[in-house]
């Protein structure tokens, strides 16, 4: 199992206001599942994502990653899990726009040891991925927006991580245009093994998973949260 | 790719900002340099002398003479070792605007203290033997553009000859540097001989000894005795060093160093606010960035190093500039004015304390976004709550 | 025009409305803008101070007379017997068949500094009666004038607040003569206020200058007669005198030293807009790129680009009117009417007050508006002719 969450709450307090997002929530993710996650605004959705990058933490519970408990790591414990662990992909792509798309793929390669040449030869591959070798010097605001996303996918999976998340990924896109990154992301999952979750509002998308689960006020409304 | 890359990228995403941040930190450092240098001519005056460098003066004013005879008592007190004598001349060339320092002494004794007058052999000795010789200091002779060989004529706005005339001619034996302390030459010497001979009037006085110890420990001691000796006669007299004298001398224009200190602090108040705030806008215009940064796993860490690399880089690369630019800017004002400030370079002590400037600037610039930036919660940065 | 004046206002009110949120930024062009104007209010106040205390030094109806070549009184020497050529001639005032002549003897002694306790240049003049008479705005403040013929001296008031040991009824060594101070002047602010005065001969005595003296001051009839006095001077082989009227003498000297003050001043001012111009353009930028999507907003509805342009450019040049208020306050309370001193023209110390005037203050604040017009008009510029669209969706 990639993941498992046990009776995981979470609270925000705010001008002495508690606010529950969810309460003892379980889910497993297992290695090479492909999730999308729907629900309303406000379901508690983007902060379970947060919590599954790493990037929140949870009020209480276990969180556990291929069998390591990482709901009491240390800010830098995270950093370096996210690093080696974690790719993300944003609605709004989130690339560096002081970068080239080489250079935005390159960013998570600097977080390990590889040599400059092999790191060279991973964004190669990467973009060779995500079918943008030819935009490799270009700058993000010389791109469309589905090249600005495959970018970032190719950002996301550079560093070769187990899980990929995306936070509506294909949200600022028109239909083709997301039908082409919800097709790489299925290449992703099917041959290479990357475990996928995928946060939408849109049920087409959501097609393109293995499973969908639905968050309602902090509750899934499925019976295959569990495996 | 590496840190720098993206450090580097970051501080030109937006050049025209950054442009206008360097022009006033290099506008800052610029004026750094030009005024340290100045500060530091005017503070160390004597820094070219030696610490066993010592004259006896009228102790009236620096302005009184003494006589010719108070020279052979000086020079015959215990612990000095050489002694020397000049008389300042008012000399100017051709226009009275065009005043040249110069003196009146008497050159083997002179020289043999001022060991840092360098000039060839052969010259010297042409100097030496020369009564109507000349020797100018590199800077004179660069503004007027003389040679050696050359007769020029100098006037005093002081003395005249016995014939009425306020010129006298003199041929130029030797050019020489200061090979202690660079542009420090900007004077001239001829001989003390030729000048009491033909003056109207003054003549057998001079205006002050210059003399070595056989130690600077000495120097209080030998002092005392000389002021002794010339207690209660015509002409009493005040010894010191030669750079305590330079001191008080260049200490009668002013408050010079405070009002170097106002304007370079005035200077530097100006850049810390102008890139101070800059730097918390840029960085803040960048929250976003920074928590995709941190999404992808660099520590705060290494973003706080990175936005202090930055500002440090742009504080560098603007007083660097700056700094650079004075050089020639000093070399400027040398050559116009003929060395009038003796010594003005930028000095290694201005350069290293201008560097201490930068990076201060670049710290106190850097401190409050890099640590917010440091402390960004993600989830805040990324808009995800 | 009714309306683009209309708008206009609308834009700036919303410009100045907002300067709060990007006050951090705002404040350091002000700042940068007020330390300009004050360093240069300092250095024209420094030389305006200078100038006015060596020019209200002459008057136009006395002659100087010094040495044929010599710019000053220390560097000349005139002798007892062409002071007896003056005497007779033509042009100088007389009071019962005696000619107003003054030779003067003018030595440089060694005075401290109250500051630092560092010795500096004091000017020491030897006068009779005559003298007096040639300086009528002399007044005392403290104790009374020298007697004839004996070791007493009277000091500027001047001299007395800058530099220690010259207080009445103290006694002052010069070499091997010891001297009393029996009185504290006021000269109307001028140079004279930084000297010693004392007793021509016994000056003379007691520094061995028996036949010579520096200067020779004459009252002249009327001032026209200079014209006079100096063809009979040039004509004489015996004098070699170089004849002045004391207002033109001092006039020289005060150019010299101001000029100096103030190209000192004016460079470092300059170099110093640069920086301050960058610093507000870089305001401005900021401020116009915050206030996009108002500014396309505005324009959306119809407001035209001048108004914005014009807007925008107000608001810079507040901020630097701002600026200049600030500086032009901080020197006037703080700096204006200090004293100091400086070397002379004579190399002796001349004490003088900052002194700044509603000329110098327009200067400077004219210069801070130029800082201001060229750090709005740019970004001005940019905000007037940013296309709409852009602006609302940014």
């Amino acid at each position: 199992m990639l993941y498992q969450l046990r009776n995981v709450s979470k609270r925000f307090t705010k001008a002495k206001e508690t606010l529950t997002i969810f309460d003892n929530l379980n889910m497993d993710i297992p290695e090479g599942d492909f999730v999308a996650m729907m629900g309303p605004s406000g379901s508690g959705k983007t902060t379970l994502l947060n919590i599954l990058g790493g990037i929140d933490k949870v009020t209480s519970g276990e969180v556990s990653f291929a069998g390591n408990r990482i709901d009491g790591y240390s800010e830098g414990q995270l950093s370096e899990w996210r690093a080696a662990n974690v790719g993300f992909i944003f609605q709004f792509y989130n690339l560096m726009p002081m970068l080239s798309a080489a250079q935005n793929v390159e960013l998570p390669l600097m977080l390990t040891n590889l040599s400059g040449a092999k790191r060279k030869e991973n964004v190669a591959t990467a973009l060779n991925i995500v079918n943008l070798s030819d935009r490799a010097k270009h700058y993000p605001r010389e791109m469309s927006g589905g090249q600005q996303q495959r970018v970032a996918i190719a950002r996301a999976m550079v560093s070769d991580p187990q899980l990929l998340l995306c936070d509506e990924p294909t949200g600022d896109l028109d239909r083709t245009t997301a039908d082409e990154i919800l097709t790489t992301l299925q290449v992703l999952n099917r041959e290479l093994g990357k475990t996928i979750v995928m946060v939408t509002h849109d049920p087409e998308a959501a097609r393109y998973a293995k499973r969908t689960l639905h968050l309602n006020k902090g509750v899934f409304e499925d019976k295959m949260v569990m495996a | 790719m590496n840190d720098f890359t993206i450090i580097w990228k970051n501080l030109f995403r937006k050049k025209l900002r950054t442009t206008l941040m360097l022009i006033a930190i290099f506008v800052a450092f610029f004026l750094y340099g030009m005024l340290a240098s100045v500060g530091q001519a005017f503070d160390s005056p004597g820094s070219s002398d030696d610490k066993n460098r010592m004259v006896t003066l009228n102790k009236i004013n620096f302005t009184q003479f003494l006589p010719i005879s108070y020279y052979d008592r000086v020079a015959r007190v215990k612990g000095v070792t050489q002694a020397s004598h000049s008389n300042w001349f008012g000399a100017f060339f051709q226009d009275n605007k065009n005043v040249i320092v110069s003196f009146a002494v008497d050159p083997p004794t002179y020289l043999a203290i001022y060991k840092e007058f360098d000039m060839p052999d052969a010259e010297r000795k042409a100097f030496l033997g020369d009564r109507t010789g000349l020797a100018v200091g590199r800077a004179v002779a660069d503004k007027y553009g003389w040679k050696v060989g050359q007769t020029v004529p100098i006037s005093s706005n002081i003395f005249s000859q016995k014939n009425g005339s306020h010129s006298w001619d003199f041929k130029i034996d030797a050019i020489f540097d200061n090979s202690k302390v660079k542009g420090r030459d900007g004077l001239m010497i001829f001989h003390y001989d030729y000048y009491n001979e033909t003056v109207s009037f003054g003549r057998d006085n001079i205006g002050l000894i210059v003399f070595s110890t056989e130690t600077p420990a000495i120097n209080d001691a030998v002092a005392k005795n000389i002021d002794a000796m010339f207690a209660n006669s015509p002409y009493e007299t005040s010894t010191d060093t030669a750079e305590a004298f330079s001191k008080s001398f260049i200490a009668q224009l002013g408050n010079i160093k405070l009002i170097i200190s106002l304007v370079v602090g005035a200077a530097f108040v100006t850049i810390l606010l102008i890139v101070g705030n800059t730097m918390v806008m840029a960085i803040r215009e960048r929250t976003r960035e920074i928590g995709v940064f941190k999404t992808l796993g660099f520590s705060g860490q290494r973003i706080f190093t990175q936005i202090v690399a930055e500002a440090l880089l742009l504080s560098l690369l603007g007083g660097l500039l700056g700094l650079s630019c004075a050089v020639p800017a000093l070399l400027l004002i040398n050559k116009i004015s003929a060395g009038a400030i003796s010594g003005l370079t930028v000095q290694p002590i201005v350069f290293v304390k201008g560097l201490g400037w930068m990076v201060f600037l670049g710290l106190v610039t850097a401190a409050l976004p890099a640590w917010s930036a440091m402390r960004l919660n993600i989830v805040t940065a990324l808009g995800r709550k | 025009m009714a309306n683009t004046l209309r708008q206009i206002s609308a834009i700036t009110r919303i410009n100045i409305k907002s300067i709060p949120q990007r006050f951090w930024m705002s404040l350091s062009t002000i700042v940068a803008i007020a330390l300009v104007v004050g360093v240069l209010l300092g250095f024209l106040a420094m030389g305006n101070g200078f100038k006015k205390t060596l020019s209200s030094s002459g008057t136009k109806d006395v002659a100087i007379l010094l040495r044929d070549g010599s710019d000053s009184e220390i560097n000349s020497v005139v002798m007892r017997e062409q002071t007896q050529l003056i005497e007779e001639a033509p042009g100088v005032a007389r009071v019962n068949g005696k000619a107003l002549v003054s030779a003067e003897l003018y030595v440089v002694v060694d005075g401290k500094r109250r500051t630092n306790g560092i010795k500096a240049n004091m000017p020491l003049r030897g006068l009779d009666s005559t003298g007096f008479a040639l300086r009528p705005g002399v007044t005392f403040s403290k104790g009374r004038l020298f007697r004839p013929g004996t070791n007493e001296v009277i000091v500027g008031s001047g001299l007395v607040r800058e530099f220690s040991g010259f207080d009445l009824g103290q006694t002052i060594r010069f070499g091997t003569s010891t001297w009393t101070i029996v009185g504290v002047f006021d000269a109307g602010g001028s140079v004279y206020e930084s000297e010693i005065w004392g007793d021509v001969s016994v000056v003379q005595s007691q520094f061995k200058r028996l036949n010579s003296y520096q200067s020779i001051r004459a009252k002249l009839a009327s001032p026209d007669q200079l014209a006079a006095l100096k063809a009979y001077v040039d004509k004489d082989q015996r004098l070699k005198l170089e004849t002045r009227s004391e207002a033109d003498y001092f006039a020289a000297q005060a150019k010299q030293s101001s000029d100096l003050i103030s190209n000192l001043g004016w460079p470092l001012a300059i170099i110093m807009t640069f920086g301050a111009v960058a610093g507000a353009l870089n305001t401005m930028y900021s401020s116009v790129s915050v206030r996009t999507a108002e500014i396309g907003t505005l324009r959306a509805i119809g407001f035209g680009g001048f108004p914005t342009f014009v807007g925008t450019l107000i608001e810079a040049v507040i901020l630097a009117a701002i600026g200049a208020v600030l500086g032009s306050v901080v020197i006037w309370l703080f700096v204006n009417g200090l004293s100091t001193s400086s070397l002379g023209g004579s190399f002796t110390q001349v004490v003088f007050t900052f002194s700044l005037t509603p000329r110098i203050i327009t200067t400077a604040i004219l210069l801070a508006l130029l800082i201001g017009f060229i750090g709005g008009f740019f970004p001005a510029l940019r905000a007037a002719r940013q296309p709409i669209a852009a602006m609302v969706n940014e």
